[in-house]
């Protein structure tokens, strides 16, 4: 998008029309009420970026069908001209031709037709040049077939739109679609237009609607349309005197016959345009993100740099770009509606005025009077951008331009930036609503995306502290790695052939998040379709489950623009999170992934998972949708950014510690309850506090041994690429177990039934040794133990007999013998071991001994309510070789 | 024209690409269909290079060459179809008079800019003079002067109900001697004709007071509207701001009948209960749910003897009179649009006991309903007959005939009529919802006209702002003796989930506003069955859990 300069942000309103009464679509589901549908078609419309073009930003649905967009506008335009009366030729008339010729030329090659070409509607910007408005509306209407006003103005519709007719079907039941409009029709409406600018003044002003659009269709019959429109405004020899080349484009653009008629892109190449074609360039558009090609490839450097910071005092705020000034602006305290009434485009009659006297059992209403403010008014209202430039006007000219190279910390910090750093400690629902915050964290970020994959470790490092709303399209996908010719690749999966997991997508499309509105929206359906279609095609060894349509929807709903960088985040996510889940059969996959959890409710929550097991309330009752879907099914989207946000950055077993802290928010009402309340409850999930969800979760990723979640069905570790990449500072939450172990200390796999006959988790021997910090050359009293007070604290229990434990054991480990440890009850043996083990309660607590019975030994410990008790995998025999193992000096 | 226009429809063209490869060329060809789908051509070419194996190096040509063959194709279509159209115009006759009359009606009848302008009506000035009063310091004068109204209607209505009912005591006593007599000096027809001459004179006396009533209140009326002109006038002119104490509140005479009245309330307390639910499964909207057990007019009624609280209900009331929320009632009624009889009558007692600023009386509006019911019926067998001569359907016709049969101004189960009150103490908005005798039976199902008429109803709260709707549960105002406890419970579990469900889709028509809904029970419930219900109520709303506030482990 191009940088705001002297734009205003416009917003007009209008009604979509309302669907008749009940009535089904052909799935026997509710008909998606045309608003959403035209909100749907809208989305595209934003990547319409075009010199020639007023940007379009956003539309929002209000009550009852209503409609507001927003996009870039003017507040001049050619009416104003037409209404200086003074007629205007030569160069000047050839050039706004060129200009608008050129917009409409690119809207054509898009497919789209605007229809609704009007003086009133080709803006100018300071400079003079067009931008053509509203150029959108007959796309997003699907034609006008979703609203109930005509699409155009009476003098500017073209002979063969007339002659097709409304087409607006009086019945919905007999759908008609309307014959949809060429794009020669706008070619014929900026003749008329040219036309009246050359004559300086307006049309068939005398002539009311009827007789105008008869003679329009008349003109067919004549042989000079030029000479009669002229004489019929007697004008005749204004028109006589006009330069030839003014002439035949009139001419051309006047044609009845549609098939004579040029087009937009035939008239620009020819000859009359001669003179002022070399005036324009031809327009490429900007690189995106995601491409093959070089985005500095057309990057030119003036000879001086310093040309570029020439203007002293420029307004920071007009060099970014329109969507970042109206986000901040709805940030500031900006509302669409209330702008709009203010200007009394909305005028709403009190609704106990217009309520119907009586309504039939099928619902058809009577009695109700027309509500005149349902008319559709195409005024557009200017919003007023002095709120925000107030609340900005203290913002610096630095926040606008920040550096990004890591030496920040010598410069000296501004009063703003300590403000921000204030600001970043306030809870995030208060950050993503905060306009100065937020505009220094999308320009931050708008740069470090830019700088994408250069920049990708201090994206990460930002992610850490939140990610701004606007930018987390691109975010996510730079923080799962997203790289390459994405949008080729796309390009070149066939998702039009049929195959056989259609029926089920068709099934669960229409059943997910639909409460959104884009999602909802018949757009939104079809690109659902191609992208889940194109993942299914494209990942032959695995299959669509129930539940990769939820995951798809979060990726859908940043990128519906972009249904490629869709595709490529899903493909980049299920291998990290999800690593064959969408097996044909995932049974042992998810059953390995479910024990993993249970133990690790038994590792943080031993009173919870005690109940829950008492009860027989596995995880796989509730969990699977959960993990299938990491959290979208049973959350809204908005909770899910916030959630993902942290996902995105941690590792693949950071899902196990949301799922405790979801358990762990319904913790009582689990507690108090029975089997069949529990099932009741999950069924209809109560609402859970995401950001403490995601709190809690960070806290307890952080008390949990690596090595415990280890899955041996997890993704391979990747040798490959990864490894030479020792720069990328990732910390211990985003690196995966599985990426870092190598050696023979670590976890090795066991079997499934195994596994889960254990309550506890086991961890690796090289683990133990890193938290014990029994590295061969430190002693675990040094001072580095301080630098990292993040690691758990931790206590060593041997469970082996006392000679066992004499002969060599690991240093500031305790011994208590597994035979006499617990009491027929299965309590505690009191001792002074004991007395030591219950003063660690709340710590990491190993269980290492030999193989057979330390696991029996942790589940005691967690039926009498020890937390994070986990047991060393293989036992001490896997650290006898370390020689890490000492003989205590006797006691003196 | 239709079959020309699904030729083009359905056009299938052959795109041919032809390409060298070293020495050979090769010639390919795609049928496609037109029009081409607009997402189209970005997906088109992989497909083709894909399925038939093609050389990496014609992607680019390809893919240009593809484009262009569409675009060509795509505008010969519209061309095409343009000229068709302008043939058709030139070939019929009067036929582009027609089109322009069919385009300057769609402008007339949907754009600003041509549509007629607006008769300015005098309700909705009214309506926007009184929202800016009611919403300003003088809100405490226009309460004092519309309780005043209120005040001295009642008076009048008491005066009446004494005169009346001497009448009918003295009337009583006459009766009684004369059937002493009976049989002795006078025959059965004296008594009959003494009996016509009562009931004669009854009527002349309640049709005196009722016009006097009406003539009051429409006085009352007229003045309190212009009065309302008039301060509103003033209040804009900021010299004169002497008006607002004009009026002091008149000491209600009526204290004694009316706390008579009130005691036999108390009597029979209101049990009620108030829930918060949420409802969705991802995106959950939070609504107010309450049960009460109380008499359904107790929502229309102005309690006389509640001398504070009734300023705040009405206050209350007014405030959100021309808001976006509206408060409204169903109230089951049976087939005849009147107020002759049972609930209907009594509505209309309260009605009438405070003269309605705002709106016609109910007797006015039940007129117009009356006229809009019947226009809706003949536009309904006019469709019918449409629809009939298209496709001849003989069980239709029956149906149709079945139809013809009943009394055209009355309504059906299920149907009902909206009245708008601005004189009731916690309502807005009335729907009358016609019932018959099948709400009594047990085996009622969700299919049930008067279930699907409720379904209606919240339709309509949804596009017209009612946000607090309170409803009877169990679909009848009094109880009976066949309506046993299983009968109850059966019922309210029917509503419950209906209303549940409805609720549901409510939140797909409007996004999801926060509504409260109040279900009531009839008085004669027993308190037991009341707690009965309200322990049903969370079992099939999910009830939000409640806060805790202990601190976290």
């Amino acid at each position: 998008m191009f940088p705001f300069k002297d734009a205003e942000i416009g917003a007009f309103t209008f009604f979509a029309s309302a669907l008749p009464h009940d009535v089904c679509g052909s799935n026997g589901l509710p008909l998606t009420p045309n608003s959403i549908k035209i909100l749907g078609r809208f989305q595209f419309l934003k990547t319409m970026t075009h010199p020639r073009l007023c940007q379009y930003v956003d539309i929002s649905r209000g009550k009852h069908e209503r409609l507001v967009v927003v996009a870039e506008h003017y507040e001049k335009n050619l009416e104003a001209l037409l209404r200086e009366q003074k007629p205007i030729s030569g160069l000047k008339i050839l050039q706004i031709a060129y200009e608008v010729l050129q917009g409409l030329e690119y809207m054509n090659k898009h497919g789209m037709v605007h229809r609704a070409l009007a003086p009133h509607n080709i803006c100018m910007d300071q400079k003079g040049h067009i931008k053509l408005a509203k150029f959108g509306l007959y796309h997003m209407t699907a034609h006008g077939l979703d609203v109930d006003f005509p699409i155009g103005y009476p003098s500017y519709l073209a002979p063969e739109v007339i002659a097709q007719g409304i087409g607006k079907p009086s019945d919905h039941t007999q759908s008609e679609k309307p014959v949809p409009s060429g794009p020669k029709s706008d070619v014929w409406s900026l003749g008329i237009i040219l036309f009246e600018l050359c004559v300086g003044r307006k049309l068939f002003q005398s002539l009311d609607i009827s007789e105008r659009l008869k003679l329009i269709l008349t003109l067919g019959y004549v042989d000079d349309i030029m000479t009669v429109l002229a004489e019929e405004h007697g004008c005749l020899s204004i028109i006589k005197d006009l330069p030839e080349n003014t002439l035949a484009l009139l001419t051309q653009c006047l044609t009845y016959q549609p098939s004579k008629r040029p087009t937009a892109a035939e008239l620009l190449c020819a000859s009359l345009f001669s003179e002022v074609s070399p005036w324009y360039s031809p327009f490429h558009k900007p690189r995106s993100l995601f491409s093959p090609s070089l985005r500095c490839a057309d990057l030119t450097l003036p000879e001086d740099i310093n040309l570029l910071c020439k203007d002293e005092d420029t307004d920071y705020l007009a060099e970014r770009s329109i969507d970042e000034v109206y986000y901040l602006w709805c940030l500031a305290g900006g509302d669409l509606e209330k702008e709009l009434t203010n200007k009394e485009i909305i005028r709403s009659k009190p609704p106990v005025c217009t309520l119907p006297n009586f309504l039939f059992e099928d619902g058809e209403s009577f009695g109700q009077r027309r509500d005149r403010s349902s008319l559709f008014d195409d005024t557009t209202v200017t919003l007023s951008l002095c709120q925000l430039r107030n609340r900005l006007k203290d913002v610096p000219g630095e926040a606008f331009y920040p550096l990004l190279e890591d030496d920040q910390s010598n410069l000296p910090h501004s009063g703003s930036a300590n403000e921000l750093s204030a600001a970043a400690t306030l809870p995030l629902i208060i950050r993503e609503r905060d306009t100065e915050y937020q505009l220094n964290r999308i320009i931050l970020f708008d740069r470090l995306l830019k700088a994408y994959p250069y920049k990708k470790n201090q994206i990460w490092k930002e992610a850490r502290v939140d990610v701004p709303p606007l930018v987390r399209g691109l975010a996510w996908a730079a923080l799962l790695g997203v790289e390459g010719a994405i949008q080729d690749k796309y390009d070149a999966i066939d998702k039009d052939t049929p195959i056989p997991t259609d029926r089920q997508i068709e099934v669960d499309i229409p059943r997910c998040h639909q409460y959104d509105e884009l999602l909802s929206s018949p757009e939104g359906h079809a690109k659902f379709r191609r992208v889940l279609k194109a993942w299914v095609v494209s990942h032959p060894d695995l299959v669509y489950w129930q539940g990769l349509d939820s995951l798809c929807a979060p990726f859908l709903y940043l990128n519906f623009n972009n249904e490629a960088l869709a595709y490529a985040c899903m493909s980049a996510f299920i291998p990290k999170y999800l690593y064959n889940f969408f097996l044909k059969d995932n049974s042992h996959v998810i059953q390995e992934y479910l024990t993993v959890f249970s133990q690790m409710i038994a590792f943080h929550d031993p009173e919870l998972s005690n109940h829950l097991n008492e009860i027989g309330f596995i995880p796989d009752l509730y969990a699977i949708p959960w993990f299938l879907t990491m959290f979208t099914h049973v959350f809204p989207l908005h909770k899910i950014f916030h959630l993902w946000d942290t996902l995105l950055l941690g590792n693949s077993s950071f899902p196990f510690c949301i799922g405790v802290a979801i358990l762990q928010q319904l913790r009582d009402r689990l507690l108090a309850n029975g089997f069949n309340e529990c099932i009741l409850l999950f069924s209809d999930l109560p609402e859970i506090d995401i950001e403490r969800c995601v709190h809690e979760s960070i806290n307890l990723f952080c008390w949990t041994p690596k090595s415990a979640t280890y899955r041996q069905h997890a993704q391979p570790p990747k040798h490959t690429t990864e490894s030479n990449g020792g720069s990328r500072a990732t910390s211990h939450i985003s690196s995966d177990y599985q990426d870092t172990s190598k050696t023979d200390l670590a976890r090795e796999p066991i079997r499934l039934s195994d596994l889960k006959s254990e309550v506890s988790p086991r961890i690796s021997a090289e683990d133990l040794i890193d938290l014990c910090e029994l590295t061969g050359s430190g002693h675990y009293k040094t001072p580095t133990k301080k630098t990292k007070p993040s690691k758990p604290k931790l206590l060593v229990v041997d469970i082996r007999n006392s000679e066992d434990f004499n002969r060599g054991h690991i240093p500031g480990s305790i011994n208590i013998p597994f035979a006499s440890a617990f009491t027929a009850e299965g309590d505690l043996v009191q001792g002074t071991t004991t007395a030591t083990l219950q003063s660690f309660k709340g710590r990491v607590i190993v269980i290492v001994g030999h193989v057979h019975h330390i696991a029996e030994f942790a589940a005691h410990l967690v039926k009498v309510g020890y937390p994070r008790v986990c047991i060393l995998d293989g036992g001490i025999n896997k650290m006898k070789p370390t020689g890490l193992l000492t003989v205590p000096s006797p006691q003196i | 024209m239709k079959p020309k226009k699904e030729k083009i429809c359905s056009k299938e063209r052959e795109f041919v690409y032809k390409f060298h490869a070293g020495s050979q060329c090769f010639e390919l060809a795609v049928p496609l269909l037109f029009p081409v789908q607009e997402k189209n051509p970005d997906h088109l070419h992989g497909r083709l290079m894909l399925l038939h194996n093609l050389p990496c190096f014609i992607e680019d040509d390809l893919k240009r060459a593809l484009k262009q063959f569409i675009e060509e194709e795509t505008i010969k279509d519209y061309d095409l179809e343009a000229e068709s159209a302008l043939e058709v115009v030139k070939c019929t006759e009067g036929s582009s008079e027609k089109l322009a009359q069919a385009w300057t009606k769609a402008y007339i009848k949907t754009t600003l800019e041509y549509a007629r302008p607006e008769e300015s009506s005098w309700d909705e000035d009214f309506a926007d003079v009184y929202h800016d009063l009611i919403h300003s310091p003088a809100s405490e004068t226009l309460l004092n002067l519309e309780h005043n109204y209120f005040v001295s209607i009642s008076e009048l209505i008491s005066e009446r109900d004494v005169e009346l009912k001497k009448l009918r005591e003295r009337q009583a006593a006459e009766m009684n001697k004369v059937m002493q007599e009976l049989g002795k000096t006078l025959t059965d027809q004296d008594v009959n004709l003494v009996a016509a001459q009562h009931f004669e004179s009854q009527q002349v006396l309640e049709n005196k007071w009722t016009s006097e009533l009406k003539q009051v209140t429409t006085i009352q009326k007229q003045e309190y509207q212009e009065w309302v002109i008039k301060l509103h006038q003033d209040l804009k002119n900021p010299n004169n701001l002497t008006l607002s104490d004009e009026i002091i509140v008149q000491p209600s005479q009526l204290q004694e009948p009316v706390d008579a009245r009130g005691r036999m309330y108390e009597e029979q307390q209101q049990l009620e209960e108030s829930f918060t639910i949420h409802l969705g499964a991802q995106l959950k909207t939070m609504h107010n749910l309450r049960l009460l057990r109380a008499d359904m007019l107790d929502f229309c009624k102005h309690q006389r003897n509640q001398r504070s609280g009734i300023k705040l209900h009405r206050l209350q009331t007014a405030l959100s009179l021309y808001s976006s929320s509206l408060c409204g009632l169903v109230l089951l009624v049976d087939n005849r649009i009147n107020s002759y009889s049972g609930i209907k009558r009594d509505f209309a007692t309260v009605c009438q006991e405070c003269a309605d600023f705002h709106f016609p009386q109910l007797q006015e509006q039940l007129e117009v309903v009356q006229q809009v019911v019947l226009y809706a019926r003949a536009q309904r067998s006019r469709k019918w007959k449409l629809q009939q001569e298209s496709a001849s359907r003989n069980d239709e016709e029956e149906e149709k005939s079945k139809n013809s049969d009943r009394n055209q101004s009355n309504i059906l189960p299920g149907e009902f009529y909206i009245t708008r009150h601005s004189n009731l103490s916690e309502i807005h908005v009335v729907f009358h919802l016609c019932v018959d005798d099948s709400v009594r039976s047990g085996n009622m199902t969700a299919r049930d006209p008067a279930i699907m008429g409720l379904r209606n109803i919240l339709k309509v709260c949804c596009t017209h702002d009612i946000t607090t709707i309170t409803l009877p549960l169990l679909l009848v105002h009094v109880m009976s003796e066949e309506m046993t406890i299983p009968w109850c419970l059966k019922r309210a579990e029917l509503m419950f989930k209906c209303v549940k469900g409805f609720m549901m889709e409510m939140a797909s028509w409007d996004g999801g506003v926060s509504r409260t809904v109040q279900f009531l029970l009839p008085q004669s419930i027993s308190e037991e069955m009341f707690y009965q219900l309200s322990n049903m109520l969370p079992q099939i709303f999910r009830v939000s859990s409640t806060l805790t506030l202990t601190s976290k482990r």
